[in-house]
């Protein structure tokens, strides 16, 4: 209760009235975190940085390993060299000597001679342990390549002395166990894996698997290296293995499952999950209960890549629902609070439930079922087509095609599978009680699914707006309909958030094309378009737009893309070019990854 | 890798880790439940990205008869996060927000009594004691190890700290 008030009275701004709040009544209040983290954070703000100082390490002294702490401590001691700011973690470090934050952080601002030394710190007994978040705990460092290079000296280095004498360096004179070597090549993998060097990953993980063949992380990061080579059938087929070693362990449950559904193995994923969930019922059911929505949204794009539009809309519409139910839940507390006082808590839930659409599960499932409806818009279900669609509309590469028709026919069978234990378990569970029930097929023969697509586009637009997927999914949604000026609306908000996305080029010239090739526009629309569009394209023309753009994004792949598709879009007849374009693999070309590839040969090939 | 106090945000991330690494799952109700009975209580470890590696849901067993003791509900850490300690760490913030905040003098907690790893981690690192066996307590009809620790270690020191602030 006094921290309620103590919240309002902070919100109203008045921060010095907060603190002696604060004080006087400190006495009253059990949760001692909660008022040093206030004490701390109000004399922060008010510039007491002595105060706040004092404060910051009391909570570090309570848990050292609060990265928040250490960023407001520093804030508080305002430490003028690098030196100053690793007194701080060195005094931490001495007196918690087990706690890994103040081994890790420095990491993030110590550079040259200081990094590789303490980087060597920090690697050798995490290696000597094995401990398998090792590679994840400084992958963040990636991101400098100065950084990358002296991880990756320092790790062959390792390499080398621990095959020659079984130290980690030449004048160690302690021996290392085998495992050492073990995890160091594990190590390795992992590096080369994020670098892009497949082979030389896949290389050093077979080394590590021949020394130890029963390690599960081994054979995880071999799946790993797998997916992100492209081939997912292998990633799916060494998360299995790695499963099958530990099978009562469900986070590799999860992943191998995961893994298959993203190789569109449905009824083998739903079968792995099937290992953990209730005996005796489904396990897509069982994880619906649950409210599972990584399963969901996994198994509705993989439906959805099979050209099963209903079943995919079908877990949309089914995560859309535990939204609905969770925004709903929050109504039976609103009693439950008062009783208990818990007000700080129930006054953040209520901000949370208006905004709970922005979690990024909503954002996928949204974007799912966007891109569904978009498909059944262009491509329109009649009742006998909905399994020929699902064969013409795929990939035109011939082996691709056969493995695609293989694991189709062993979807469909799960599916008749299901549907038959589905109608099953529905009669007994529900005998008429539930009025509208998901049907896959109603689903899939929806009437209007631009204003379905809507719906999902709404709280994309209040809560995910900085996310220019949004407005990119609400173009193509607007495109359709024909709607300039909410097209127009599109675009600007994607301009907002990145302007050199290659993605929205494509929504720029169409929307150009569009408007010149409209006829019987009103004339302030036509107004209005003319004005907004005019500072977009630089007064370029659309021909000139789309060239400029091609030579500006020489180097990136998506660019390249997506200019080529234009090209394409804009003059027919350029066709093989457009195509040469697409297709040219420079070897200074950024971001060539696989994915990439494959989305852009697509629109081409029609 | 971070450790804080979980806030309502961070709910529906637990479900999601639970779901991920766990046999036994809750419904969103159940986390808000405890989310907002016992604000205090549970934490999580994130990532630098920010998600959800672990966490710890835990609450107060309240009835009158019984000493006031907390109770862990669920503890997790991804497969892919192991040997960090962070169960141990997060059990620790949790303990001692139990008896700061509502007096708890001990903490409980069922096992699965086939579950020789989390037997092992709750005996050895987190000094439980095996207290009863709860016969067919999973609804697959495995019995259960209730287990306890006893948490006046923190109370003494909590005592010492009052103590200190008050000559101040």
């Amino acid at each position: 209760m006094l921290l309620y008030q103590n919240m309002i009275i902070r919100e109203s701004g008045k921060m010095k009235d907060a603190l002696d709040h604060l004080i006087t009544h400190e006495h009253q209040i059990p949760d001692k975190l909660a008022v040093t983290e206030l004490k701390a954070c109000i004399n922060l703000e008010l510039d007491n940085l002595k105060e706040a100082r004092k404060y910051y390490w009391e909570l570090l002294d309570r848990n050292p390993e609060n990265v928040g702490y250490y960023q407001q401590l520093e804030k508080s001691i305002q430490p003028k060299d690098t030196q100053e700011r690793m007194k701080i973690y060195r005094t931490m470090a001495e007196k918690f000597p087990r706690a890994q934050c103040p081994k890790r952080l420095p990491l993030n601002f110590l550079t040259g001679s200081e990094f590789a030394e303490k980087l060597d710190r920090y690697m050798r007994p995490a290696i000597r342990k094995g401990v398998p978040p090792l590679f994840v705990n400084l992958r963040s460092l990636y991101d400098n390549k100065e950084k990358l290079k002296s991880i990756e000296d320092i790790v062959l280095q390792y390499e080398k002395c621990l095959l020659e004498r079984s130290c980690f360096d030449e004048t160690e004179s302690m021996k290392e166990s085998p495992t050492v070597l073990l995890w160091t090549r594990c190590y390795l993998a992992q590096h080369y894996d994020i670098v892009g060097n497949t082979k030389l990953a896949l290389e050093y993980i077979d080394k590590a698997l021949e020394h130890t063949p029963t390690l599960i992380e081994a054979y995880m990061i071999k799946a790993r290296i797998y997916k992100h080579g492209g081939n997912i059938v292998q990633a799916a087929f060494w998360m299995d293995e790695a499963r099958s070693l530990d099978t009562a362990d469900r986070y590799v449950n999860s992943k191998c499952a995961k893994y298959q559904m993203r190789a569109n193995e449905i009824a083998k994923a739903e079968r792995t999950c099937g290992l953990f969930t209730r005996e005796g019922s489904l396990a897509s059911e069982n994880l619906n209960e649950m409210q599972c929505m990584w399963f969901q949204s996994e198994c509705g794009r993989a439906y959805k890549r099979l050209g099963n539009y209903g079943e995919a809309l079908k877990k949309c519409h089914e995560m859309e629902k535990h939204f609905e139910e969770i925004t709903e839940d929050q109504f039976d507390f609103h009693s439950y609070c008062l009783r208990k006082m818990t007000l700080c808590a129930y006054v953040r839930l209520l901000r949370l439930e208006d905004s709970l659409r922005g979690h990024h599960f909503y954002f996928t499932v949204a974007k799912l079922a966007i891109e569904c409806y978009l498909d059944l818009y262009d491509k329109p279900l009649s009742d006998g087509n909905k399994d020929s669609l699902a064969s013409t509309d795929n990939l035109s590469e011939k082996d691709l095609k056969k493995k695609k028709s293989k694991q189709r026919r062993a979807a469909k069978k799960a599916e008749i599978q299901e549907k038959g234990k589905d109608s099953k378990d529905v009669n007994q569970k529900n005998e008429g009680s539930e009025e509208n029930k998901l049907d896959a097929d109603t689903l899939a023969k929806v009437e209007d699914p631009l204003s379905e697509a809507v719906k999902f586009l709404k709280p994309l637009q209040t809560f995910c707006s900085d996310n220019i997927e949004t407005h990119l999914q609400a173009f193509e949604i607007y495109y359709r309909k024909d709607k300039l000026l909410l097209m127009l609306q599109s675009v600007k908000r994607a301009v907002k958030v990145n302007p050199t996305h290659a993605k929205l080029h494509e929504c720029l010239v169409k929307l150009n094309k569009k408007v010149t090739s409209s006829q019987n526009l009103e004339e302030s629309v036509v107004e209005v378009m003319k004005t907004e569009m005019k500072p977009l394209f630089g007064g370029l023309d659309l021909l000139d737009f789309n060239n400029e753009f091609l030579n500006k994004h020489k180097f990136s792949l998506p660019h390249q893309l997506a200019g080529a598709a234009m090209m394409y879009l804009l003059e027919p007849s350029k066709q093989s070019e457009a195509i040469s374009i697409a297709t040219s693999l420079g070897e200074d070309m950024n971001e060539r990854t696989i994915e990439c590839k494959r989305a852009l040969l697509l629109p081409l090939l029609l | 890798m971070n450790i804080r106090c979980a806030t309502p945000e961070d709910l529906m991330n637990m479900q999601h880790c639970n779901l991920l690494c766990l046999p036994e799952n809750y419904q969103m109700k159940y986390y808000f439940y405890h989310g907002l009975s016992w604000p205090q209580l549970s934490y999580v470890a994130e990532d630098e990205k920010g998600k959800i590696v672990g966490y710890v849901l835990a609450k107060m067993e309240e009835e009158s008869d019984e000493a006031a003791h907390g109770h862990i509900t669920s503890l997790a850490v991804k497969r892919s996060h192991r040997r960090l300690g962070l169960a141990q760490k997060l059990m620790e913030q949790a303990s001692r927000a139990m008896v700061e905040c509502f007096n708890a003098k001990y903490v409980s907690l069922h096992v699965r009594k086939s579950n020789r790893a989390a037997l092992h981690l709750y005996t050895n690192t987190l000094k439980f004691n095996i207290y009863d066996i709860e016969p067919k307590y999973y609804a697959d009809g495995e019995d259960a190890f209730a287990m306890r620790r006893d948490l006046s270690e923190f109370t003494t020191e909590l005592t010492k700290s009052i103590a200190a602030v008050k000559i101040q």
